[in-house]
């Protein structure tokens, strides 16, 4: 314990004085007060406080390390002109895409990866971890890392099955309203802002109290529910289109909807709307595992995020990390997607030229 | 000022026949079922006879529209009939619950409100800088996470490994105030957490949003010192956007808090109504669903009349 704390300060002070020596001001502060807040929370805490401290550090430059990586890896496979948009990313958006590239080997590949199968039960119920189950047994001792790396596949492709549907429903009919104009445009307006006038989880739990908790219920359901934000915005964005020159003279030819939808607007929304996707994605993703959790959503034993953290939740009253894991997984990823979009959102924006 | 009234007169018309609307959505919901309710409740083992029973008892041969009218009639003055499960009244299930869901959102509101404006005006302060970094990834991360987990590993920090607060909010009749306050802390906390990150973000985009019109420039070429220029020229015209913004997350506090209440096993309407929806008793999911809607409704209302009270440009529409 005493050469963990030696080597701790050593280290820390160590690298202020070389951040000083190079002059590299804002690492030395950054060093330098890590430094003085460690004195204190070592006082406080002792050397797990000092620990904690030190792992968390290096979780945060593991993390910086692999999106840089992740980063320059991107830039050599994609093509010139994307490559160049890519080098100026910054890392918290390629630290995004890497969550969502792991997250996507994970889905794709879930039955080769998985050393079991989603519903085997192959020890007893909640078995401690060992080399065999890296993170322990389930409440019906099914292998949990499994059902983790097969939630990837079922609780994200349900999300985003949802989500498309959501956006072809909810963008179709804001494009067509754009394009149509006059009273379809007023009636659907109105439509929406009556579904919208419903928080959603209680829409959700409405309907599915209904129609009962099938997967295709599910996905309608949600699809239904997220489509009027969709809608909002398309129509916003297209209403902005739809008033431009070039549309005029397309009408004046005699172009119909379809056409004018397909390739005078839609070229012209493509980045908004592609940010709103992810951001819908998020929100989607979110209610899913929120009516996973509350025993509504995906149903057992098809394994799900949302209802593990439901079922092993008596693991947290003896102090056990492992009902929490999914619920980081669901977490983790909404914040990549969300770091992504903000990212695309600035590069939408046009703010870099200036 | 009679313009004024009556401007907000027409939003609460408004507000009311939203409401109207979604009360019709929510009952004529119910009459999608397949088959019936009588059906649906009674399941596929039911007799002709058992089912033709419980039809009479519903009152289910009389019209759909003549039924919704009665439910809306009693429904305004807090009737909504009894349970299909237990055979209570609806109200009685309802009247404590409700008071408790809504003593828990008052308590998060308490505390997220000022905090929130505080810290937003704050990182509007200093932004990209450090702290407005730090804070924009707290944040993100506090909004991208389900209600579920932060109330998880609040139990697990908080009550499991330190034994500060009691994991579960239970509830007993004669609890002095502090107790309470005590007991419900982490279920407030989580809710807290959920609502000022997104508080926090919509305060300091309002306010960045401000500072970046002329007169703001003005005042600053003018050499007032930075803080007198967010309260003094600021804030007064960013009180519009922030009593929306904490409207709108009032709002919020209403979805968040049916899981926050399953999580902690808090007797509110929102645990109540997840109990309605796994047994399938209806007038309980209706009357919380309407409930929900109306609460949602009557926040949104307010955001609205509070930006028409506190900016005089929208009480002028052209």
């Amino acid at each position: 314990m005493l050469v963990f704390v030696i080597l701790y300060y050593g280290v820390l002070i160590a690298a202020s004085c070389a951040a000083v020596y190079f002059k590299q001001t804002k690492a030395f502060r950054l060093l330098f007060s890590l430094t003085l807040i460690s004195m204190v929370v070592g006082i406080v805490g002792g050397a797990t406080g000092l620990r904690t401290i030190a792992i968390a550090a290096g979780i945060l430059a593991a993390a910086v390390g692999v999106s840089y990586a992740f980063r320059e890896f991107l830039v050599q496979l994609a093509r010139p002109s994307l490559a160049k948009e890519l080098r100026t990313a910054p890392l918290t958006a390629a630290f995004g895409m890497f969550v969502i590239f792991v997250y996507a080997v994970a889905a794709i590949f879930a039955p080769w990866i998985a050393p079991f199968g989603e519903a085997e039960v192959i020890s007893s119920a909640f078995a401690p971890a060992d080399d065999m189950m890296l993170l322990g047994a389930d409440q019906l001792g099914r292998d949990m890392f499994s059902r983790l790396i097969y939630g990837a596949r079922n609780t994200v492709g349900l999300a985003l099955a949802a989500t498309t549907l959501a956006f072809l429903l909810g963008a179709g009919t804001g494009l067509w309203a754009a394009v149509r104009g006059g009273r379809f445009d007023v009636f659907v307006g109105r439509v929406v802002d009556i579904l919208m006038s419903v928080p959603s989880l209680i829409f959700a739990l409405l309907t599915l109290s209904i129609f009962g908790t099938n997967l295709v219920v599910l996905v309608l359901v949600v699809a239904v529910i997220y489509a009027p934000r969709v809608f909002r915005l398309t129509r916003a964005v297209a209403g902005n289109v739809v008033v431009m020159d070039y549309i005029e003279a397309a009408r004046l030819r005699g172009e119909g909807d379809w056409f004018l939808i397909r390739r005078e607007i839609l070229p012209n929304t493509t980045a908004p709307l592609n940010a709103e996707f992810g951001l819908e994605f998020c929100f989607v993703f979110l209610l899913m595992a929120g009516l996973s959790f509350l025993g509504l959503g995906i149903q057992p034993p098809t394994a799900d995020w949302g209802s593990m953290v439901r079922e092993n939740a008596t693991l947290i009253s003896f102090g056990e990390i492992t009902p929490l894991i999914p619920a980081a997984a669901i977490a983790l990823l909404t914040v990549a997607v969300n770091f992504v979009v903000d990212w695309m959102l600035f590069r939408a924006s046009g703010l870099k030229e200036h | 000022m009679g313009k004024l009234l009556r401007l907000i007169g027409q939003r609460l018309g408004l507000g009311l026949l939203t409401l109207l609307v979604v009360s019709v959505l929510i009952f004529f919901a119910v009459e999608l079922l397949p088959g019936d309710l009588a059906e649906a409740v009674l399941g596929q083992a039911a007799t002709e006879e058992t089912v033709a029973a419980m039809r009479a008892q519903l009152g289910l041969d009389r019209p759909a529209p003549v039924r919704y009218l009665e439910w809306l009639a009693g429904a305004a003055v807090g009737d909504f009939g009894n349970s299909l499960v237990t055979g209570d009244r609806v109200s009685e299930a309802i009247g404590e619950r409700l008071l408790n869901t809504l003593m828990l959102a008052t308590y998060a509101a308490l505390i997220a409100v000022p905090v929130s404006i505080v810290l937003g005006i704050l990182v509007a302060l200093l932004r990209n800088s450090l702290f407005d970094r730090v804070a924009n990834v707290l944040t993100l991360t506090s909004i991208s996470s389900p209600e579920f987990f932060l109330g998880y590993i609040l139990i697990l920090y908080l009550s499991v490994k330190t034994g500060w607060f009691p994991a579960i909010a239970s509830q007993t009749a004669d609890m002095s105030l502090g107790d309470y306050l005590y007991r419900t802390f982490l279920p407030a906390l989580t809710l807290v957490l959920v609502v000022t990150a997104h508080m926090m973000r919509m305060t300091r985009a309002a306010i960045i949003n401000l500072l970046a019109s002329p007169y703001i420039e003005m005042a600053r070429l003018k050499g007032v010192y930075p803080l007198k220029v967010i309260v003094r020229h600021a804030l007064p015209n960013a009180w519009a956007p922030i009593i929306n913004v904490v409207a709108l997350n009032l709002a919020y506090l209403i979805t968040g808090v049916v899981l926050v209440e399953v999580v902690f096993v808090y007797p509110g309407i929102g645990q109540l109504l997840v109990d309605a929806v796994a047994k399938r008793d209806f007038p309980i999911v209706q009357a919380c669903c309407l409930i929900f809607a109306a609460t949602f409704i009557l926040l949104n209302l307010a955001a609205d009349v509070g930006s028409i009270l506190t900016n005089p440009r929208l009480r002028h529409p052209k």
